[in-house]
């Protein structure tokens, strides 16, 4: 089993106002674990917990209980950063800087010398499709463009992990299919990735393993094919038939010389999961996780 | 000038400063210390708590001590960008635009231009700066968080005393670079606006000799901003005119055939920068025995002490460290004296008084007489030989100054009822002049100062403040610092009338300031109260930097140099604000939640 990069125990997460009183307990009790070239999905309503989650493992949130640990260091070392990419829910950019300052000053910010922050920029710029307009300042940009230069910031430093944050959120069908690609491309590479994401189908195209939540609790744990797997049913699927043949299907597929393509179990969407366990969870609060451990998998 | 405290040799300054400064910040360190660990032990348990600390204080020396130059500087790049982004230049404009009507309003007819001038250009360009400073500096950090920028930057392997030094040294640079353009710029205005010609017409002139070719010549001007000289010309036909508005010309006269003309130079001696020798002042009553202070004559302000005429009643001014090379052509006196007239007297005619250079050791001493002045410096020039008491020569180095250069100057007011009022710096000795191009950029040094000490406040508060309260703040800090001397009174209990609670009594119950509180209970529950407001206010004193005095543009504005010892002390006192500033900005900012 490869090395855990992300590891959460125990981790709540309880907002406070001015007076140190409880607002709201964001997180409670999370134990995860991310390991080493997969595709991690963490999904939820809005207000589940996602976004607590990932600032906290990027440490611009402390925990209030328990331990978040990157690469097996706390979240608030900023060492861990040098190994880290990560692209926020909106891309909070500084927008009177154009794509290639932006690029450079984030290079900057990871001590890269000159040389190679301008290979890295060049590089980036081409790969995200902003060469035409690199000069312009991102106050100029769509929401689409925001996003991939945001994207490409995120990807600076080669990073081993990168963490997404909605990366899909607000982008066309092809916007979304090419960072789909990229993020498989970056499975490819060997790279962690972490993203968080409301958007269903998006998850269920590229993610290995998920994590549902709600309430910030941890719902549903495991690996997207298994999860969605329904292991009472059988389906088959079959092609070439006639019309008569379909009405007898069931009982004489072999006897009409129908050709069998598949046979196994059906699954839902994961849409269909989801809902239900938003369901399940209002209707009987608490803490549950129906599917597989951590250490199921792989 | 008033200059009411003396200044310390740098060297002899420094280790009395740096002993302070240690022990404050060490208190400081300690209580920073004590209370995190409260704090900790409290949520996490006393033995977690320490650990949480020791851990806290190894990441933040961490933090001073792996510094990175490289995205320090990207920081401050991005600080820079941000504030041409936000429109610093705007500040500039209106600089401009002050200046550009400014000469509307710039009285030319008063006694002295050149102090008008200066003192406006170094107000305006101290508000300018200093206001521009503050909101660049308080908002930025807010506004990041707010938009979230630092989102993307806190991801980043960014220490955060990179981030809280890049933002101080990129606002610093702004205002660094904003000053030396106005100061340029005021400079040039300066000059321009005191710049001038006389024409002399030749009727105006007369001469004492036969014709105007021979014997000495003197005239009058015609008037040029609001006013004019009268000259005098030796017999080579050079001269110069008297000094009106603070500033005089030299005159030389022009022959072409029988045309004769007259050409007048540009204005001399309005910018200057003198370099005074001050001595150390004592007294002596009527009777003639030696006091501290002179007499009071019913001024609430006690800088100036008086001194009686017509009786034995003197001020002497010991000097020392005088050399014979120091004052080639005579021993240049200035002074400027108070009058205190207990009867009109002839009020055409000044008060006569005479000043005694008296060598210290063997007691021979020589008067020169002079007339006071009142509301302005008088310059006496006493020359290189005297005539003593008796009547011999006398020469000023050999005779008066001692071998190891002490003088004494002895100033009496020789008409019966009337005063002299002086303080220590009214008389000293104009050794020489210091450039004043030097002492301009010097007077900017100390509004620079000012501007760093407001950025690095201003970026310090922001670390934990919204962007309107830390402004606040800051403006808050800036304004206490500039009533340092007033809070130390109040501190330490010299001002009459008592603390809050007492001086609300007294209003109350309608009594003055100066009975005393018949002892009681009640008093001494009031005393108890506003000791622990006194004790409140030294803390606060202990760590508030006297903000005004750091800038000395009084000395560019008065003519006078910036002594070389005091700039050091100022820089040095930043410096030593500045460093715990970002240390306390640095681990504010560590300790708290980037997102929300």
């Amino acid at each position: 089993m490869s090395e855990a990069v992300v590891e959460t125990r125990n981790l709540s997460k309880v907002y406070r106002d001015f007076w140190g009183r409880q607002k709201v307990r964001a997180l409670k009790a999370l134990d995860l674990e991310v390991r080493r070239g997969e595709i991690f999905g963490l999904l939820g309503p809005n207000g589940s917990g996602k976004t607590t989650t990932m600032k906290l493992l990027l440490g611009l949130l402390f925990p209030t209980g328990g331990e978040a640990l990157v690469f097996g260091k706390p979240a608030t070392d900023v060492r861990k950063n040098e190994r880290i990419g990560y692209l926020p829910e909106e891309s909070y950019l500084y927008r009177f800087l154009n794509a290639e300052e932006t690029l450079d000053f984030y290079g900057r910010l990871f001590d890269m010398p000159a040389a190679t922050r301008r290979e890295r920029t060049k590089q980036l710029i081409d790969m995200v499709g902003l060469s035409n307009a690199k000069r312009r300042p991102l106050r100029e940009y769509s929401k689409g463009m925001t996003r991939r230069i945001g994207l490409a910031q995120a990807l600076i430093n080669d990073p081993e992990l990168i963490m997404l944050d909605e990366p899909t959120s607000g982008l066309d069908p092809i916007g979304t299919r090419e960072i789909k690609d990229l993020i498989l491309k970056l499975r490819e590479q060997g790279k962690t990735v972490l993203l968080s994401s409301h958007l269903l189908a998006d998850v269920q195209d590229v993610c290995d393993r998920i994590a549902i939540l709600h309430h910030g609790e941890l719902k549903e744990l495991g690996r997207v094919d298994s999860l969605l797997t329904i292991g009472d049913e059988t389906v088959v699927r079959a092609a070439g038939l006639s019309d008569a043949a379909k009405r007898e299907i069931q009982a004489v597929i072999e006897r009409h010389h129908g050709s069998l393509v598949s046979m196994g179990n059906p699954t839902t969407t994961l849409e269909e999961l989801f809902l239900k366990i938003v369901h399940d969870s209002t209707a009987r609060p608490g803490r549950r996780i129906t599917g597989s451990g951590p250490g199921e998998s792989n | 000038m008033v200059i009411d405290t003396e200044l310390l040799p740098f060297f002899i300054w420094l280790p009395l400063a740096l002993g302070s400064w240690l022990k404050v910040t060490g208190i400081l360190c300690a209580v920073a210390i004590l209370f995190s660990y409260l704090v900790a032990a409290v949520r996490n348990g006393p033995v977690r708590g320490a650990q949480l600390v020791g851990a806290g204080l190894r990441g933040g020396i961490a933090d001073l001590v792996f510094l990175s130059p490289r995205r320090t500087f990207a920081l401050a790049r991005l600080a820079i960008q941000e504030s041409l982004h936000r429109r610093v230049l705007v500040a500039f404009a209106l600089f401009a635009v002050i200046l550009l009507f400014a000469t509307w309003y710039l009285d030319e007819a008063t006694d002295n231009p050149a102090r008008l001038y200066l003192s406006f250009v170094l107000t305006t360009t101290t508000y300018l700066v200093l206001l521009m400073a503050l909101f660049l500096s308080v908002f930025s950090l807010p506004n990041d968080i707010a938009n979230r920028t630092l989102y993307t930057i806190s991801t980043k392997p960014v220490r955060p005393s990179e981030l809280v030094l890049g933002r101080m040294l990129g606002f610093a640079l702004v205002g660094t670079v904003l000053l030396t353009v106005m100061g340029a710029v005021s400079y040039v205005f300066v000059l321009r606006g005191l710049s001038h010609r006389h024409e002399i017409l030749p009727q105006k002139v007369t001469s004492a000799g036969d014709s105007q070719a021979a014997g000495p010549t003197s005239g009058r001007t015609e008037l040029a901003q609001n006013h004019h000289h009268d000259f005098q010309l030796d017999a080579d036909g050079r001269g110069r005119t008297d000094v009106a508005q603070g500033h005089w010309h030299s005159v030389q006269v022009v022959r072409d055939g029988d045309r004769v003309t007259y050409e007048v130079g540009p204005p001399q001696g309005a910018l200057t920068a003198r370099v005074p020798i001050y001595g150390k002042l004592s007294f002596k009553d009527r009777t003639g025995t030696p006091t501290q202070k002179g007499y009071n004559v019913g001024n609430e302000w006690t800088y100036r002490s008086f001194i009686e005429g017509g009786t034995l009643s003197a001020a002497i001014w010991h000097f020392s460290g005088l050399q014979a090379e120091m004052f080639p052509n005579g021993l240049p006196i200035e002074m400027t004296i108070r009058v205190f007239r207990t009867h009109k007297g002839d009020i055409s005619k000044g008060i006569l008084g005479r000043l005694v250079l008296r060598n210290p050791e063997t007691g021979l001493s020589a008067p020169t007489p002079f007339v006071a002045k009142e509301y302005s410096t008088d310059l006496q020039m006493i020359p290189l030989e005297l005539t003593d008491d008796q009547g011999k020569k006398v020469k000023l180095f050999g005779d008066l100054v001692t071998p190891a250069g002490q003088l004494d100057i002895q100033m009496q007011c020789l008409e019966l009822e009337q005063y002299f009022g002086m303080a220590q710096p009214d008389l000293y000795l104009r050794a020489r002049d210091a450039s004043f191009t030097t002492n301009f950029i010097k007077g900017y040094v100390g509004i620079w100062l000012q501007m760093l000490l407001v950025v690095g406040a201003g970026v310090m508060l922001s670390t934990f403040l919204n962007g309107a309260v830390a402004m606040l703040a800051t403006f808050a800090m800036m304004l206490a610092g500039s009533f340092v001397t007033t809070i130390r009174q109040l501190a330490f209990g010299e001002l009459p009338g008592g603390g809050p609670v007492e001086a609300a009594v007294r209003i109350f119950t309608q009594r003055n300031l100066t009975t005393k509180l018949e002892p009681s209970v009640t008093t001494q529950a009031i005393n108890l109260f506003d000791e622990g407001f006194r004790g409140a206010l030294k803390t606060l004193l202990a760590v508030l930097p006297d903000f005004t005095s750091l800038s000395d543009t009084d000395y560019v504005v008065h003519g006078f140099d910036i002594p070389g010892d005091m700039l050091l002390t100022h820089v040095v006192t930043t410096l030593a604000y500045l460093v715990p500033i970002f240390v306390a900005a640095f681990l504010f900012f560590r300790t708290r939640e980037v997102a929300r």
